[in-house]
């Protein structure tokens, strides 16, 4: 049976992801690209990484889709020089194929066993605080590289800033639609919860900062696109204060091992748990309005132009 | 708090907390903040590069887990070097891109320069083959957002462009990464050292990591994003780019290949890579003669640039190691001068064609005097750092018995001169009576010739550069 489900999604994704570049239209390819994503969750849960799943799931598939329909929304309705794409295939698809084949020779010759350092994070997670064993690796082992993530982020917003048309927060349709005023009312309480118990299974489960971002986001988005919100913007010291609570205080907590003669990021043993604890609750806070600030609100009606998709 | 653990930290945490800083305050204090944590950085790189010097390779485990469950940070004399550069050559770009770009953009350039800064800073430190990528995406969004900083439609396009081939790179380098820890088990780069053997694992890591950092860097064929990106970019920026930010995907390359890869592959594939480079040498330089746009020149001599780089592949001597690195160094001095130069020269009369500099030299002396000495170490003349690198590297090909590569280092001088002194010769012509020269502030000016007169001090007392290599050359 699950030789099965495993085959149906091997066969899938590539052929779901061929399609997503074959087709013509954009709209549908945004479709097929969502539907792409939630089957590659699958496939990570299979894969029993359902802290990935959980990640491609909410961003890579959740968020991505939405951006990339909300996207569809600003664009006009040219159609892609298909034929030019044609032209251009058949190199890309050999260079793809060739990178496949060589990348399938070296997999074949990985050991099959090799738990990689699976062993080395069970024989150390007693000393790190939590127990959930990719927190204790994302926060603590190399809560290093996270830090440096969260500088990513930050960036990526930033970057986003120079890409986002100013849109005022124009009254749509969409904010008066009594259906979607009732549904963010029941959906925000529910996204809080979901987002504060996946902050706090992180210890011990599959969760933490990223995907109950990625959860606090969505409802933001929403917000968003009904115009109940404007987009966060750089301008307003309370965004900024959002914004960089979290890598203020993880910064503040990587360095303050150092007055005390001890290294970066050297979390007390005692208080390892606390301190992640509240870092990735502060830090959850920065990702979702990361998240947000990718998003423009919807785009003001046009005259004498054809209507959005 | 002179505690090696801090020593290494500093000089990656001060540019971080300054840029959260700066983007906190907003529009008051940005310079403010910005100006701190400079020479806060500055202090905190030179009080690293001392150390090293004196004490040898300085090693530190993050958060104390050591390899090959944390990350672990080695500082040796390159390192240590690199640090000192970005420290002198970032902040004098920084200074000339005040008065070049506009108030908010200023605003939005410091934090993002701040983020550079630590990426690269924590990219020199880093002895964690996964640390690096994320060191290297950090450094490559911050870019895209510098690039993009004007938000105009030439800013935006180039942004794009370097975002669609950086991306790529940077996915290349990360599965290679994959397929070693999946073979070994570790990420560290000394581990891997010691545990990397011949075989298809290798072979395609290998490939991939190699095809992605010249993506980044970039190496002939794989050039084609940069002359559209330099020259959309606003000049400052070009200047970060074409100094320091191409050079930290070289580091990570040269780090690897000489210290993982070199001994279990074929030379051939380093021969391949030099002749890459050499091609990269003379298709860039005779490009760069054939420009009519200054910036264009500029953009296209860093294509030749990048390409001596790569001369050090086939010969892998720690001679050639030092050449190379001593290249990148001064290339990072002369080339940020010359960049600053060619900004000053569109500020002060908005042309941008290489006739635009007839008779500028008379009025924007420092300017062309940091023009001048830049390009002597671009050409490799006496006294200049690039004269130095080139020497190295000229020993080294005589000394493998590769005379080819003396070849490509001559004729590449010979081509650079001819663009150089294309340049600088319409600048002594008469000024057109026409053209209006808007006064720049000296701060600008002096901007160029301080990065000038870096490259001119380094082919003046080479040793002390040469001495902070060799520490800790080989594991």
């Amino acid at each position: 049976m699950d030789g099965l489900l495993d085959g149906c999604l091997a066969l899938c994704l590539p052929l779901l992801a061929y399609l997503v570049l074959r087709t013509e239209s954009l709209s549908q390819a945004v479709v097929l690209f969502v539907a792409f994503g939630l089957l590659s969750a699958l496939g990570w849960a299979r894969l029993e990484a359902p802290d990935i799943a959980l990640v491609e799931a909410a961003v890579g598939t959740g968020l991505t889709g939405a951006l990339l329909m909300h996207t569809l929304s600003w664009t006009e309705e040219t159609p892609p020089d298909v034929r030019a794409r044609a032209r251009r295939r058949p190199w890309a698809l050999l260079a793809m194929a060739a990178l496949t084949l060589l990348l399938g020779w070296a997999v074949l010759a990985l050991p099959a066993d090799s738990p990689g350092l699976g062993l080395e994070v069970d024989a150390r997670r007693e000393d790190s605080g939590v127990k959930h064993p990719v927190t204790a690796v994302l926060l603590n082992f190399r809560g290093y590289d996270t830090l440096l993530e969260i500088a990513v982020l930050l960036v990526a917003a930033l970057g986003a800033r120079a890409v986002n048309p100013r849109s005022e927060r124009a009254s749509s349709e969409a904010a008066k639609d009594p259906l979607t005023g009732e549904l963010f009312r029941m959906m925000t309480p529910a996204l809080l919860l979901v987002a504060g118990y996946l902050v706090w299974v992180g210890d011990h489960g599959p969760g933490g900062a990223f995907q109950a971002g990625a959860i606090l986001a969505g409802g933001g988005v929403v917000a968003i696109l009904t115009s109940r919100m404007g987009t966060p913007r750089m301008s307003s010291l309370r965004v900024r204060w959002a914004l960089l609570t979290g890598p203020l205080l993880f910064i503040g907590v990587a360095v303050a091992p150092l007055f005390s003669g001890g290294r970066l990021l050297e979390f007390p043993e005692k208080y390892a748990g606390t301190l992640i604890f509240i870092v990735e609750m502060a830090l959850t806070v920065t990702i979702a309005m990361v998240l947000l600030m990718f998003f423009p609100g919807t785009r003001p009606p046009r005259t004498g132009r054809g209507s959005a998709r | 708090m002179t505690s090696v653990a801090a020593l290494m930290a500093w000089p990656v945490i001060l540019p971080l907390l300054g840029a959260v800083l700066a983007l906190l305050v907003g529009r008051p204090g940005v310079r403010l903040v910005a100006g701190v944590a400079s020479v806060a950085t500055l202090m905190a790189s030179s009080r690293l590069a001392w150390e090293v010097a004196h004490q040898g390779v300085l090693r530190q485990s993050i958060g104390g887990w050591g390899a090959p469950l944390g990350i672990e940070w080695r500082a040796d004399g390159l390192a240590a070097l690199m640090l000192l550069t970005i420290a002198l050559v970032g902040p004098l770009i920084s200074v000339h891109a005040l008065d070049h770009l506009g108030d908010r953009e200023d605003r939005e350039f410091l934090p993002l320069w701040l983020f550079v800064w630590c990426a690269l800073n924590a990219l020199v430190l880093s002895d964690d083959a996964f640390n690096l990528y994320v060191t290297l995406e950090l450094t490559t969004l911050a870019a895209v957002a510098l690039i993009a900083v004007r938000r105009d439609l030439p800013g935006l396009d180039a942004g794009l462009r370097y975002l669609l081939f950086a991306l790529p790179g940077s996915l290349c380098y990360l599965l290679g990464i994959a397929l070693l820890y999946g073979a070994h088990a570790t990420l560290d780069v000394g581990t891997l050292a010691q545990r990397v053997q011949p075989g298809p694992v290798t072979w395609v890591a290998a490939g991939l990591v190699t095809v992605g950092l010249c993506l980044k860097t970039p190496l002939f064929p794989l050039h084609v994003w940069l002359p559209p990106t330099y020259t959309g970019a606003p000049t400052p920026v070009t200047a970060l780019l074409s100094a320091l930010i191409s050079k930290g995907s070289f580091y990570v390359l040269l780090r690897l290949w000489l210290e993982v890869f070199a001994p279990v592959l074929d030379a051939r594939v380093g021969q391949l890579l030099g002749v890459l480079g050499a091609v990269a040498v003379l298709w860039g330089s005779f490009l760069a003669l054939s420009q009519t746009q200054l910036k264009r020149v500029v953009a296209y001599s860093s294509v030749a640039q990048i390409g001596y780089l790569f001369l050090v592949f086939p010969m892998a001597t720690s001679g050639a190691r030092a050449g190379a690195i001593y290249l990148v160094v001064s290339h990072a001095a002369a080339k940020a001068s010359m960049f600053v130069a060619v900004g000053n020269i569109h500020q002060a009369v908005g042309i941008t064609a290489l006739g635009g500099v007839q008779g500028l030299a008379y009025r924007m002396p420092f300017t062309f005097l940091a023009m001048a000495l830049g390009g002597i170490s671009l050409i490799g003349i006496p006294p200049s750092g690039g004269f130095i690198a080139k020497w190295l590297l000229l020993n080294e090909s005589i000394g493998t018995r590769q005379w080819w590569w003396a070849l490509v280092l001559l004729a590449g001088s010979l081509l650079a001169a001819a663009y150089v002194f294309r340049i600088l010769r319409g600048s002594f012509l008469p000024l057109p009576a026409e053209v209006k020269v808007r006064s720049i502030p000296l701060r600008n000016e002096l901007a160029p010739l301080a990065l000038a007169l870096i490259a001119l001090v380094l082919g003046l007392v080479p040793w002390f550069p040469l001495e902070l290599l060799a520490i800790g050359a080989s594991r």
